[in-house]
């Protein structure tokens, strides 16, 4: 696994506000077929989240909360973990594993650029493997 | 598993060829790629030249198959093998004709992106020579290189909705002319293709082992 971030990473980002409802967030999802929306800062001093699916499910649907009347920022995890776009995939594995994350974004200085998902890391090996 | 079982003189020279055809396929992959990412026109010659060597290297094939290689029930499946492939040839030749006439301020809008999908033939084309190097060595499991056929496939065809998108909402590049308008749609269409025809290869070849269990 000796690529870096820059070649496998999705540089289709899906954003939301943060000032959205979790309601415009589940349209979003389910429209675009994807589990994570990146959540843009909302003004220099702010910094990125994420909302998944699973933010959503466990801190919204199950509490049984209208998704309309929640907004995105009060459920977005945050801060986001990043790295920059030269770091090694064998690294982003190793984040994956020890935070429990299912993606990892990629920034260049401090605007994130692009995002690896377990599909990227996973159609890489795939790829890599049937290669060799 | 082809070499284990069919040995003869004649199935050693087709199963060369074939191997020879692939090579060559993934050469004209590899031209296709450098022409797209260092823009030599001069290099997009260089594809016409590797299409006719193909077409020898599939007419022995073919000949040798009916002078009397494989069983008869293999021989259609091996014909039908190569003549797939040779659409990636059609392709590859296309494409490289329509870049040379191609309007740079449109091409630069999706230039990127282009570069990408021929990369991901190029890596498609050897991970097909290595697939039928299994079936004929009964090295490795062929499915897992058709997963990875298919995994790029699938790449290339988000990528080609990104191309569409692009061009869409490119206000620089607006399309007004018809024959660039067709000029630019046989480019991408030709190049998005040729990945359709490889995966079609890779899942005839997997037939073709379910065939020989």
């Amino acid at each position: 696994m000796n690529k870096k971030a820059k070649e496998i990473m999705n540089t289709k980002l899906e954003t939301i506000s943060p000032n959205a409802t979790v309601y415009d967030a589940i349209e979003k999802l389910i429209d675009k077929r994807i589990r994570s929306l990146l959540v843009v800062p909302e003004n220099n001093e702010d910094e990125y989240g994420v909302v998944t699916i699973r933010n959503i499910i466990f801190n919204v649907i199950i509490p049984e909360i209208d998704p309309k009347n929640i907004k995105i920022k009060e459920i977005a995890s945050r801060p986001v973990i990043a790295v920059s776009k030269d770091t090694h995939i064998n690294e982003i594995y190793f984040l994956m594993k020890t935070n429990n994350i299912a993606r990892v974004f990629v920034k260049e200085d401090e605007r994130i650029i692009g995002v690896i998902s377990f599909f990227d890391l996973l159609n890489y090996i795939l790829v890599e493997k049937a290669k060799s | 598993m082809l070499k284990k079982l069919f040995g003869g003189g004649l199935e050693k020279q087709v199963l060369n060829f074939i191997d020879k055809y692939l090579e060559t396929l993934h050469k004209a992959t590899q031209c296709l790629h450098n022409l797209i990412k260092k823009e030599e026109i001069e290099t997009s010659y260089c594809i016409e030249n590797l299409e006719r060597e193909a077409d020898v290297l599939r007419r022995e094939i073919i000949a040798k198959i009916y002078e009397g290689a494989f069983l008869p029930y293999l021989r259609p499946s091996l014909c039908n093998f190569i003549e797939i492939l040779e659409k990636a040839f059609e392709y590859l030749k296309i494409c490289a004709f329509e870049y040379r006439y191609l309007n740079q301020n449109i091409y630069s809008a999706i230039k990127n992106l282009c570069i990408q999908v021929a990369k991901i033939n190029v890596e498609m084309c050897l991970i097909l020579q290595k697939a039928f190097s299994s079936l004929e060595n009964k090295k490795e499991d062929i499915r897992e290189k058709n997963l990875a056929i298919r995994v790029c496939e699938k790449k290339i065809d988000e990528l080609k909705m990104e191309i569409m998108e692009s061009l869409r909402n490119c206000e620089v590049c607006a399309i007004t002319n018809f024959w660039e308008g067709k000029n630019i749609s046989e480019f991408i269409e030709a190049l998005v293709s040729i990945s359709d025809v490889i995966e079609d290869a890779s899942d005839y070849l997997y037939i073709l082992e379910l065939s020989l269990k």
